[in-house]
């Protein structure tokens, strides 16, 4: 039944290489999944809330923000959180994650001496995130932990987001 | 002669997505649903599973597709997602195969399965496909089978090219012995 050890692997893989039936089902469940979610490009949040007052905060709390990066913006009662990176040399910096369909343009960060920080506003749940450095380089949060299952050959970070009232 | 319908390339399709265009992203799961199928039956053995892992790997794609840094290598940067999303996939279904091992064991004493099932080809390239180590049948199939280069799969996997074609090597070697074996059962 089987031949010599080169022939049987160059037949296994012929064998593997034929195509396999696929359910054509298959598009149509992940055409009606994807119609649930915004566009890559479509906004979802309504536009930032002006962040000078917090990046004002921000510029003179660097040290302990660097240490905690993002917070939760208690005075306001909502579930806004402010995301800072120090990056004294950086031309332009982008909040992207889970939550904006890592649109780099959703979220632009804003500076004031090489401090950048964002609002976001945020459900509880489980997002992963990271900053684009410049418009090319993704940036992990080193103030947060890194995300273990990112497939997407980037470095990310972790945020879990709890309910209301639970901290985070 | 006569008029050639020219598709529109992976970077087109995903311009259009990203513009709002969601049928463009259909043409994309139609041009990439079979490779990428055959791919995700073979590493992860049960079809269900797989088709379940493709599905969740077109939709994260979708979801995350503003991080398709060169969207001229959408298929590639889409491949990188499924090795992943098999890889857990492979795991939890490697939890549930010793289970189902040691129940099989115990009901009939092992060594007594289906000779005809054993003798048929199709089912001892399945078997010996699923006894080699994770890493050797994922760089297995993803060299020979998707005929991808070792510098590709580098990328896809993060593993050195020395390290994956020990890996192939390693693999070729044990699907020869484990067909060997089955011969003679």
């Amino acid at each position: 039944m089987f031949e010599r050890e080169d022939d049987s692997v160059e037949r296994v893989i012929q064998h593997l290489r034929r195509s396999v039936s696929i359910d054509p089902g298959l598009d149509a469940r992940v055409m009606r999944e994807i119609a649930q979610t915004p566009s890559p490009r479509r906004r979802i949040w309504p536009p930032p809330r002006p962040v000078w007052p917090l990046l004002a905060a921000a510029a003179v709390l660097g040290a302990i923000l660097i240490a905690r990066p993002w917070t939760r913006d208690t005075t306001s009662g909502s579930d806004a959180f402010q995301f800072v990176l120090v990056a004294p040399q950086a031309a332009s910096v982008s909040l992207v994650g889970d939550f904006n369909d890592w649109d780099p343009a959703r979220s632009p960060m804003q500076t004031a001496h090489g401090v950048w920080a964002t609002v976001v506003l945020l459900e509880p749940g489980r997002y992963r995130y990271a900053f684009l450095v410049n418009g090319v380089e993704w940036r992990a949060d080193p103030g947060a932990p890194a995300s273990k299952d990112d497939e997407f050959g980037t470095p990310s970070s972790v945020v879990t987001v709890g309910g209301r009232g639970e901290g985070s | 002669m006569g008029i050639d319908k020219v598709e529109p390339s992976d970077a087109e399709l995903v311009r259009r997505v990203r513009t709002g265009d969601t049928a463009a992203y259909g043409a994309l799961v139609a041009r990439y649903r079979d490779r990428l199928g055959r791919y995700a039956v073979h590493m992860i053995g049960d079809h269900e599973d797989a088709e379940e892992a493709l599905q969740d790997s077109f939709v994260r794609a979708y979801r995350s597709l503003a991080r398709c840094d060169d969207p001229a290598r959408f298929g590639a940067w889409l491949y990188g997602i499924l090795v992943n999303r098999c890889r857990t996939t492979g795991a939890r279904a490697a939890r549930r195969r010793r289970m189902f091992v040691h129940d099989a064991q115990a009901l009939d004493g092992a060594a007594h399965t289906d000779r005809a099932d054993r003798l048929d080809w199709t089912d001892a390239v399945d078997r010996a496909l699923a006894r080699l180590p994770r890493e050797y049948r994922e760089a297995f199939l993803l060299k020979h089978v998707e005929d991808l280069e070792y510098e590709q799969i580098a990328e896809l996997t993060g593993a050195g090219v020395s390290a994956l074609k020990m890996r192939v090597k390693r693999a070729r070697e044990q699907l020869q012995k484990y067909l060997r074996e089955a011969e003679h059962v």
